[in-house]
């Protein structure tokens, strides 16, 4: 997987690209629009990563240049505006997905891995765990083929965890993957709790196997068992 | 004393119209005065003519020629037949001698006559004798007088005719400078700006409207630039804040942390969190404020209202709430932004549910008041006190009662409400509840 980060703050920059090289992704980083053209012409990239608030070129100019070359890779615009129009643009000029400042790098890794797994067909975009299999293109839990029963929050919750298999999340980055950003942190982030159980609840009915382990009061974490 | 504004083509109609009558008046007056004085001097010139005569023929056959034929009375008189013109010479004591012409009034048979009247005195043989030569000026003062009415009835045409005719004048030569006025009252922010010239041929216009123009532009380009401030302001904010919570991120994965290590990153967290949706909410108010958001979506009330109950379906049940949605039979639609309205009823009741203790009730019903959709977000939470209700919408207003909320929650639901023109009305008792109601008109 070949992503390039176009970010003009380079402090967030490496420190995306300090996550996805740890996570096994090979990252080239441009810190404005012409360096970004330059690379977007010059390799092959799966995944581009855009801050859409360049100082020197248009990031929806830069989608379209790069549709000719990179005509497969997925591109993810950042902004920091957050506007509705901005975002629509965006989808129209080719952007595949949008991720509004300040977002988890997490929210932002599991995007990719749901699109990878897509995009890589059939096998890949199946997850197992124990006799579960979390189906990521038909957005569904299969128990032995028997779909299971979940409310599409607790699908986006527990697609989540697993797509972030072992790893803490806590109580804010589920809300927020949720809820997207605006409704963030007025609200009482312990309802979270309220879903984990009926996700509990409904696999045990299956499985008896504690998938999902609370990591004392600070949030939880997929554990294939 | 307060006089309401008239308008321009109104109060030039009427300077003009006043303008007239004062012509009239003094046309009426002035012309036949004018006549009068003409005729006079000229009848002047034939009574100093008629004097000189009678002088001539008092000199010719002597005074007592004349006196004689008045018989006993020592005075002579005659007029002619329609009394239009008299002489008379009679003896007077009076000693000092002048010529004069003054107007007469006689009366002579029961007749009234006004007279233009010259006399003389002359001295003969040690006698003084007046001497009066009289002309009726009654045709005179008639021909005045149908002068007169000539004038006020040719003048009183004249005005009414000039009159139509300025006004539809002045209506056309304005015409432009309404459409100036038009313009700047319809267009309630910059960018609805009309910048089409308007078509005039008038030099005042064409400058008003360039000087509009320029002005418009100014004050387009200060908005433009408040956007792009505001733009720049969230943009820098929220690019730092996204470099901390990304490094934060990247702290918790790969670091090895005690918990109570990891605990206090998360803490930061949620503050940097809260930091975040400050930053997005003063954007959002702002944004409103510039109005970028359009109402141009037709947005299902029932749909809207229903999807509260799936947002907070997990609240409901975690603080064991009840949740009671009472709408009517009849699909509601109205106009307006789908996000602003989402937000506002979202946010209506995220409050209620904060602010009302576990167990209790939460109700979101829809009614129809002649045709106009109110909905009602009531709770039995902990209300609110009497003299903070003024203050609630209020931003950064904080309560003794609301925690660590900094308001900006009810600023952004009267906000939306006023940029939607609907009107949200609050009835809250402490500890007895707290409801909303909000007409879309």
């Amino acid at each position: 997987m070949r992503i390039l980060i176009v970010e003009d703050e380079k402090s967030l920059a490496e420190e995306i690209a300090l996550f996805l090289r740890n996570e096994q992704y090979s990252c080239d980083i441009a810190f404005n629009g012409r360096d970004a053209s330059e690379e977007l012409a010059a390799n092959l990239y799966d995944f581009v990563l855009l801050d859409i608030g360049l100082p020197d070129y248009n990031g929806l100019d830069l989608i379209k240049e790069a549709k000719n070359y990179n005509s497969e890779a997925y591109f993810i615009v950042i902004t920091a505006r957050g506007e509705l129009d901005d975002k629509l643009k965006g989808f129209n000029s080719g952007a595949d997905d949008y991720l509004a400042k300040p977002f988890s790098i997490l929210e932002l890794h599991s995007r990719i891995q749901a699109i990878t797994r897509r995009k890589f067909g059939q096998s890949s975009s199946i997850i197992k765990f124990g006799s579960f299999a979390l189906d990521i293109s038909k957005l569904q839990l299969l128990h032995q083929e028997t779909p299971v029963n979940l409310t599409k929050k607790e699908y986006d919750l527990l697609s989540y965890l697993v797509l972030n298999k072992g790893r803490v999340l806590d109580r804010l980055q589920l809300v927020e993957h949720i809820w997207g950003s605006f409704y963030e942190d007025d609200f009482d982030s312990n309802y979270i709790d309220v879903h984990i159980k009926n996700i509990r609840k409904k696999l045990g009915e299956f499985d008896q196997s504690n998938y999902i382990k609370t990591v004392r009061g600070l949030g939880y974490k997929f554990e294939d068992a | 004393m307060l006089i309401k504004p008239i308008k321009l083509k109104n109060k030039i109609s009427i300077i003009n119209a006043l303008t007239k009558v004062l012509i009239i008046v003094i046309s009426v007056f002035l012309i036949p005065w004018i006549v009068n004085r003409v005729s006079i001097k000229d009848l002047d010139n034939q009574l100093i003519e008629n004097l000189d005569k009678t002088y001539s023929l008092v000199e010719q056959y002597g005074i007592e020629e004349f006196i004689k034929q008045g018989g006993d009375q020592q005075a002579f008189g005659s007029y002619n037949i329609f009394k239009e013109e008299y002489i008379s010479i009679e003896k007077v004591t009076d000693t000092t001698l002048y010529e004069e012409i003054d107007y007469s009034r006689r009366t002579i048979e029961g007749e009234t006559f006004d007279y233009r009247v010259i006399s003389a005195t002359i001295e003969s043989q040690g006698s003084y004798y007046l001497i009066e030569i009289g002309k009726s000026i009654n045709s005179i003062l008639a021909f005045q007088r149908l002068i007169r009415k000539f004038t006020f009835y040719f003048l009183l045409v004249l005005m009414a005719v000039t009159i139509l005719f300025e006004l539809a004048i002045t209506q056309y030569l304005l015409r432009p400078f309404g459409k100036i006025i038009e313009r700047l009252k319809s267009s309630n922010h910059p960018k609805n700006f009309n910048y089409t010239p308007v078509k005039t041929s008038t030099a005042d216009f064409k400058d008003l409207e360039e000087n509009i123009h320029g002005l418009m532009r100014k004050i387009e380009s200060a908005f433009n630039e408040e956007r792009d401030y505001i733009s720049n302001i969230s943009h820098e904010l929220l690019t730092p804040i996204s470099i901390i919570k990304t490094k934060l991120d990247n702290f918790l994965n790969t670091t090895e942390l005690t918990d109570e290590e990891t605990e206090k990153i998360i803490e930061s967290k949620v503050t940097l969190g809260r930091l975040t949706k400050m930053v997005r909410t003063l954007l959002l108010l702002s944004r409103i404020d510039n109005e970028e958001y359009l109402l141009a979506d037709r947005v299902n009330l029932n749909e809207l209202l229903a999807g509260l109950g799936t947002d907070f379906q997990e609240h409901f049940e975690q603080k064991n709430q009840e949740f009671e949605l009472k709408l009517p039979d009849q699909q509601v639609e109205i106009q307006g932004n789908r996000e602003l309205l989402h937000i506002l009823f979202f946010n209506l009741a995220n409050n209620a549910i904060k602010y009302t203790p576990d167990g209790g009730r939460i109700s979101v019903h829809l009614n129809l008041e002649k045709d106009i959709p109110v909905v009602v977000i009531q709770d039995n939470g902990i209300g609110i006190e009497e003299k903070n209700l003024p203050f609630i919408f209020t931003r950064f207003k904080k309560f003794q009662e609301s925690g660590n909320n900094f308001g900006l929650g009810l600023a952004l639901v009267k906000k939306i409400c006023d940029y939607q023109h609907f009107s949200i009305e609050v009835y809250s008792k402490p500890m007895e509840g707290t409801r909303f109601v909000i007409r879309c008109k």
